[in-house]
């Protein structure tokens, strides 16, 4: 008996005291921001956060980095519980419509200055006219070439002039005889070798469209002939003409690749322009446009990171300061010394010309920007869409049919995008 | 006496209530909620309504679950019986005590102490097509490189094998258990009587060991149904649909289509798919005298 009651006795004390901590924590000034961000790596994410902190004392910002992976299914469960928490997430600009027409964005119309943001940025946020995601950065494609490799093979490096791109069959070409497959040499590969997002120029470069106009459709646009032509081409890289490494598909994975020297080309973004000297410092690699069909018209990706507002969070105030700050200049400057996304403020082109955007990289990337960038499918089920067609991508890599494979993931993506009609 | 045992019924109840409290929240309501979300949708809004049998019916018509209905059925048709059976081989060779039996006891154990998820990581480098050193060995001995995962016929089987690799361990030391309550006696009167080896294995040991290999392939059976890690780690899925288990339909609708209702559509169904397997199985191994 007096065991047992000794037993209560502490129970009690222990949830007392459990009670006590929890209201101390409630009690305090400080507000506290959950942020769920991408999982780059810490040194290019913690001075942008700690800049924040030194900005903003009274708010205690705690920072969660998922990899990239992950990120969507994290965001999708975290979201979907419809609660609080996190108070701020990052949002991938084609997922806007997805995320707003279910509830997980707060519209920020009135607490964003639209006459700031670049067009193309602007409008990768955009929903029904209502400003869903904060632009915090644009994206594009370069060429990367390995100059030990291409000089090895005895190959011209392709030319930095937009007008002078490489069709695709000039880069097959070359990439052949880069590549030695059986010493793990390859000619050529995608940054993102799974990813619509650099697949799609693909079919975007022979005049495809992607899905309907109101973006509820794949069936007779995602399995066309035109669609078909370029992810049999996609195809070709890995089994006929065997210049990309089959099965690689983590874009970490693909980036080793190249900066381990493994690679003759390499179609990646403007970020690798700082990421390939910081990991791979004795690399040497030249630039140039991303290559298009002869038959077709040049075509780059577009869009990136956003940042939203969990409409639920009961730290309005305090998020909504988080969203002023990474809008400012200063910071998007900051950011863009990170992990150079093509900023989406037109004060930080400006203010950067001279300096950063005179590299001859950032040239190809800005006439891409003005003339052959396409943003992703706009729909609200680009979740859906993405994840179906990543694996229809996998499977084409693989020695799919092209045409069965297509048709199947336009059904099954009209399938699930039924639920937004 | 019986009154005052009466009077603390409860007593026993608190002893095992944190066991109980661990199966009801953590197995016995997310059945519950299973089933029940199987009858559920949700708007877009997040609001959730009654949808009656529409989940059902959607995947009825649906080619990619049939397709991984089949898929999941070839898998556990193979990967069950073969896990048993592998299971009591190595139970056997390392039976008996002999040099070397306690290393070949751990050594077999031992996969069973990775994380899957590690297992999986690493089973994908090594039989990777081009980099990997299987394929590596293979070619150094003339033979021709083998495509494993990323091939429409051997990935079913190459994720059997991974999965068999790390469980079968595992399970042995179940049979081993098993193995070690047979009586002495029972073997030595039946070599006293002529049996041979074979014999006293087919009419000794196989009809004793009727329970523990019973307890085996039903939670095998039970695990394999739940096979999820590798297929989200190396093939999604893939290629061509070849590993398509149901588990990673279940999590594809929820995570991937934003479709809680199909996912838990598909979780009950596995649930009521794993409860007639077991059923099927008792009673193929209910011995005589159960009966």
């Amino acid at each position: 008996m007096t065991t047992r009651r000794a037993l209560l006795g502490w129970m009690a004390g222990a949830a007392l005291l459990a009670t006590g901590g929890w209201a101390t924590a409630v009690s305090a000034e400080q507000a506290t921001l959950n942020a769920l961000w991408m999982g780059w790596p810490e040194e290019q994410v913690d001075p942008l956060m700690d800049a924040f902190r030194e900005a903003h004392p009274e708010i205690t910002l705690n920072v969660e980095r998922i990899p990239f992976a992950q990120i969507f299914q994290t965001i999708e469960v975290r979201l979907n519980a419809r609660g609080p928490d996190p108070d701020i997430f990052i949002v991938d600009s084609p997922l806007t419509a997805s995320y707003a027409v279910r509830g997980y964005l707060l519209d920020l119309t009135p607490h964003l200055d639209a006459s700031r943001f670049t067009k193309a940025g602007l409008a990768a946020g955009t929903v029904d006219g209502k400003i869903y995601s904060a632009p915090f950065g644009s994206s594009s494609a370069l060429l990367f070439y390995n100059k030990k490799l291409l000089a090895e093979a005895g190959i011209e490096p392709p030319s930095t002039d937009p007008a002078e791109r490489w069709t695709w069959a000039e880069l097959v070409d070359a990439a052949k005889k880069v590549a030695k497959p059986d010493q793990g040499i390859w000619g050529f590969v995608f940054e993102q070798a799974e990813r619509p997002y650099q697949l799609l120029p693909l079919p975007m470069s022979l005049g495809a469209e992607m899905i309907s106009a109101d973006g509820l459709t794949a069936t007779g646009y995602l399995d066309s002939a035109k669609s078909v032509e370029a992810f049999q081409f996609y195809q070709d890289l890995y089994q006929k003409e065997q210049v990309s490494p089959p099965g690689v598909f983590d874009n970490n994975l693909t980036f080793e690749l190249f900066g381990t020297g493994k690679v003759g080309f390499f179609v990646g973004n403007p970020y690798d322009l700082v990421n390939l000297p910081n990991k791979y410092p004795d690399l040497e690699w030249g630039l140039a446009p991303h290559p298009y069909f002869v038959d077709g018209t040049p075509v780059t990706p577009t869009g990136a990171w956003h940042i939203g507002v969990n409409p639920n969070t009961d730290q309005m105030e305090a998020a909504l300061t988080f969203i002023d700050f990474m809008m400012q200049d200063d910071t998007q400057r900051l950011w863009l010394s990170l992990r150079p996304y093509p900023p989406v403020l037109e004060a930080v082109w400006e203010a950067e010309a001279d300096t950063t955007f005179a590299d001859p990289g950032w040239g190809i990337v800005r006439h891409e920007l003005a003339e052959t960038a396409r943003a992703r499918p706009a729909t609200p089920g680009w979740r859906e869409y993405e994840d179906i067609m990543r694996l229809a991508i996998r499977d084409i890599q693989t020695g799919a049919d092209v045409q069965a494979t297509l048709t199947a993931a336009a059904e099954r993506i009209d399938r699930e995008l039924a639920k937004y009609r | 006496m019986g009154n005052g045992i009466r009077e603390r019924g409860w007593i026993p109840l608190l002893f095992l209530a944190p066991a109980l409290i661990g199966l009801i929240v953590f197995r016995l309501a997310p059945i519950g909620i299973a089933i029940v979300g199987g009858f559920l949708q949700q708007t877009l809004r997040g609001e959730t309504v009654f949808a009656g049998l529409a989940n059902y019916l959607d995947l009825a018509t649906d080619p990619v679950f049939w397709n991984s209905v089949r898929v999941t059925l070839l898998f556990n048709v193979l990967i069950n019986p073969f896990q048993v059976v592998v299971a009591l081989g190595l139970a056997l060779l390392v039976f008996r005590p002999g040099p070397g039996v306690t290393f070949f006891r751990a050594a077999y154990f031992l996969p069973m102490c990775v994380s899957l998820a590690i297992v999986s990581v690493l089973w994908n480098i090594l039989l990777d097509t081009q980099l990997g050193p299987v394929n590596g060995l293979l070619s150094a001995l003339g033979l021709e490189r083998q495509p494993f995962f990323r091939s429409e016929s051997q990935a079913l089987l190459t994720m059997i094998g991974i999965a068999s690799w790390k469980g079968c361990g595992y399970w042995m030391m179940f049979l081993l258990a098993g193995l070690y309550a047979i009586p002495d006696d029972f073997h030595e009167a039946a070599r006293i009587d002529g049996a041979n080896a074979w014999q006293r294995f087919r009419y000794v040991t196989l009809p004793l060991m009727r329970r523990p290999i019973l307890f085996v392939l039903i939670a095998d059976t039970a695990i394999n149904f739940l096979f999820f890690a590798p297929i989200y780690i190396i093939t999604n899925g893939g290629p061509a649909g070849a590993t398509d288990l149901l588990m990673f339909q279940a999590y594809q609708s929820a995570f991937a289509y934003l479709n809680h209702g199909r996912s838990l559509a598909i979780s009950t169904i596995l649930l009521v798919v794993i409860a007639l397997f077991a059923v099927v199985e008792f009673r193929l191994f209910r011995s005589p005298s159960d009966a």
